[in-house]
């Protein structure tokens, strides 16, 4: 109910830095967004830009430096790693780059095993799993293993595997970058059927441009912050501001130093 | 967590089915190994203490309190009908009565100090195998009187052959100095089993007359199959209690055999630690190798949505499963091993000469006691999880983000 009033996603001042030793990688430079339930947004940018840094955060995968993130209504903030699991197992679906399926499960498990981890029996998941794999178009090819198949084969069966728990979104972080062409228009093709056919929001960061294209909405990232399509402009911070350093537990940070004085001698 | 990780876990070993084998086959050879070795061992064991219990001691004995440690007649068993109703009820039916006491055995040019062991010809073998000792002449039959049994040195150094007359000198249950004549009707030889010198065996009637002991003895040796020992023992302690008896173990009486079969397998142990070590080592190695090479496929578990805990438990499933495929296997070979050497015997006699010192016999039967094969599994299937607790650890410690950027 509360969801439906709101935005899915509302993404307020998201700030997030890379460090490398003591050098401060600013990825996320104050972002500012929100989703409608049922989009097509596709989030486009350069390499490096920050795209996958931001779905991260999103996807409960990546915690913030600072910034809220509101998720199906949920503040992810300050959840431990435990509740970040059960929020991408009920809520989140996801589709990587590439070779992200279980090698050893067949396509049919592999969609099964998130359903048989939401605490279904396999029956049960099984059937989903051949459900989907027919929706994505290779239902044929459910008890063939990943090395098995094609590029473009396996990022269906993610496709499939990322809705077969039914999520409210699917993430899907360059899922065309791995494959021809052709094979990526028919992915995201494939993507934006679904999307109109059963209403899940997805959230796909690319620069392909066919996947551009293909977008209900568009965002643009550039130095880690949103063009235009954001909702309201805020000067660049000072990298002091931006970029707190972290506090790490004290073990860490004798680890860290160690490997500093051994980097040097 | 749910359960289906522990299936995945499963299947992740049949990404590589080559190591896998290899790993099961390494825990599996090792355990058969280890089954084989205490077969061997606990059946050179059961041989031996067999065979030390069944020339004369017998697996418990019954004496008047301190008549074991201080064998005089004074001490004797006044009436031993409460003692045989105790061993009824405790279901025992091996038993005999002697009696003992110290004697001087005398020849024609020679004497020797010596302990009498007087037997009832009829009951003595349910206990001991005496009479398959003898070596020249015969043993006890019922209805002989003063006849003697001597060992093999007693005989050559007392200068007396079978149908010879020895005298017997001993003090009766008075303290008077008394003597009689027996004649040797036999002569037992047992290697090295202690019984061919120091040791005149008579008929228990003849004893009893001579020591004026008419109808008493001093103690009563019972067999009793070697599980057995203990609640045995027990039964009878707590039924003779008050009586002014001791139930002697044999290993009571005879510790250092005891001590020497502990020694033994405290050796044994102490190689199963080695062996368990080497396992160790070898599956960390394969398991963390393994998890090393599959950073990439955890961190999509993880982004999945599985918790750590879950992944912690699938990685160490993994090393469950693959201890559990090796236990059966090594359990397998290992007890075929045991019942096929068992079948054979193994012929120690090239290997080790005369064994009858040691109460072994050169044909040994390997047998295993179940409490050290269970010992034996637990200790590899606790070793094989504990190799997989750090990989486990490791792969549940990765950030799914960085895991995923992993190639
Ligand atoms: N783990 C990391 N450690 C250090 N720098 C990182 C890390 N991840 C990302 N970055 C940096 O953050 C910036 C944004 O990265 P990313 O979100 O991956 O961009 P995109 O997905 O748009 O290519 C880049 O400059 C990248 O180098
Ligand atoms: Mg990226």
């Amino acid at each position: 109910m509360n969801r439906d009033k709101r935005h899915l996603i509302e993404v307020r001042e998201l700030y997030k830095c890379y460090w490398v030793g003591s050098v401060p990688y600013p990825a996320l430079n104050g972002v500012d967004l929100r989703v409608q339930r049922g989009e097509f947004l596709v989030i486009a940018g350069r390499s490096g830009s920050g795209k996958s840094t931001l779905l991260n955060c999103l996807g409960a995968l990546e915690r913030p430096d600072s910034g809220q993130v509101r998720v199906c209504g949920e503040d992810l903030g300050a959840w431990d790693d435990d509740r970040r699991a059960d929020f991408r197992l009920r809520h989140l679906g996801f589709v990587f780059q590439a070779y992200n399926l279980i090698r050893v499960l067949s396509a049919r498990e592999n969609v099964a095993y998130v359903c048989q981890l939401q605490g279904l029996h396999r029956g049960e998941c099984m059937e989903r799993a051949d459900y989907w794999l027919e929706q994505v178009g290779i239902g044929y090819l459910g008890y063939r293993r990943p090395d098995q198949l094609s590029g473009g084969q396996q990022q269906r069966v993610a496709v499939a595997r990322a809705l077969a728990t039914g999520p409210d979104i699917v993430l899907a972080d360059e899922p065309t970058a791995n494959v021809d062409s052709k094979t990526g228009r028919d992915l995201i093709h494939l993507m934006q059927d679904l999307n109109r056919r059963f209403g899940t929001t997805f959230l796909i960061a690319s620069h392909d441009p066919a996947v551009i294209q293909a977008a209900g909405r568009l965002l643009r990232v550039e130095d880690g912050r949103i063009q235009g399509g954001g909702v309201t402009y805020r000067p660049p911070r000072p990298l002091g501001l931006v970029c707190p350093r972290p506090r790490r537990p004290l073990w860490e940070r004798l680890r860290l130093k160690w490997r500093e004085h051994r980097r040097r001698h | 967590m749910k359960t289906v990780v522990l299936w995945i876990g499963f299947r992740n070993l049949t990404g590589d089915p080559r190591r896998t084998l290899l790993t099961v086959s390494a825990i599996a050879v090792g355990l058969a190994a280890l089954v084989f070795l205490w077969g061997f061992n606990d059946g050179l064991h059961r041989n031996m203490l067999g065979n030390f219990q069944s020339t004369l001691v017998g697996s418990l004995q019954i004496h008047r309190q301190g008549f074991f440690s201080n064998p005089e007649l004074a001490r004797h068993i006044e009436k031993d009908a409460p003692i045989l109703a105790a061993l009824k009820a405790a279901g025992v039916g091996r038993w005999t009565r002697r009696l003992e006491t110290y004697t001087l055995v005398a020849s024609d040019s020679a004497t020797e100090g010596s302990f009498l062991i007087a037997m009832d010809p009829r009951t003595e073998p349910r206990v001991t195998r005496l009479g398959e000792k003898v070596t020249q002449g015969r043993f006890f039959r019922p209805g002989d009187e003063y006849v003697c049994v001597l060992g093999a040195a007693s005989a050559r150094n007392l200068g007396v052959g079978v149908g010879d007359s020895v005298v017997l000198v001993a003090y009766d249950r008075f303290g008077a100095l008394t003597a009689e004549d027996f004649r040797l009707i036999g002569i037992v030889s047992g290697g090295g089993l202690g019984i061919d010198r120091g040791l005149v065996l008579t008929p228990l009637g003849a004893a009893q007359e001579m020591l004026d002991m008419q109808g008493r003895i001093t103690d009563i040796p019972i067999w009793v199959p070697p599980e057995r020992l203990e609640t045995v023992t027990g039964q009878l302690r707590r039924a003779l209690a008050g009586r002014d008896l001791e139930v002697l173990r044999w290993y009571d009486m005879f510790p250092v055999m005891h001590e020497w079969v502990t020694l033994h397998n405290a050796f044994l142990y102490l190689f199963l630690g080695i062996v368990l070590l080497i396992v160790l080592a070898g599956v960390v190695n394969t398991l963390l190798v393994s998890m090393l090479e599959r950073i990439r496929e955890f961190g999509i578990h993880l982004a999945l949505g599985n918790r750590r805990l879950g992944l912690f438990v699938m990685v160490l499933s993994e090393s469950l499963w693959l201890g559990l495929a090796g236990i059966a296997a090594g359990v397998l070979g290992g007890i075929g091993l045991v019942a096929l050497t068992a079948h054979t015997g193994i012929d120690l006699s090239l290997l080790l000469g005369d064994t009858q010192r040691f109460y072994v016999d050169p044909l040994v039967r390997p047998h295993l006691d179940l409490r050290h094969l269970g010992q034996t599994l637990a200790a590899v299937l606790g070793i094989t999880l504990a190799a997989g607790l750090y990989p486990a650890w490791r792969a549940s410690r990765l950030s799914p983000v960085e895991a995923l950027r992993h190639v």
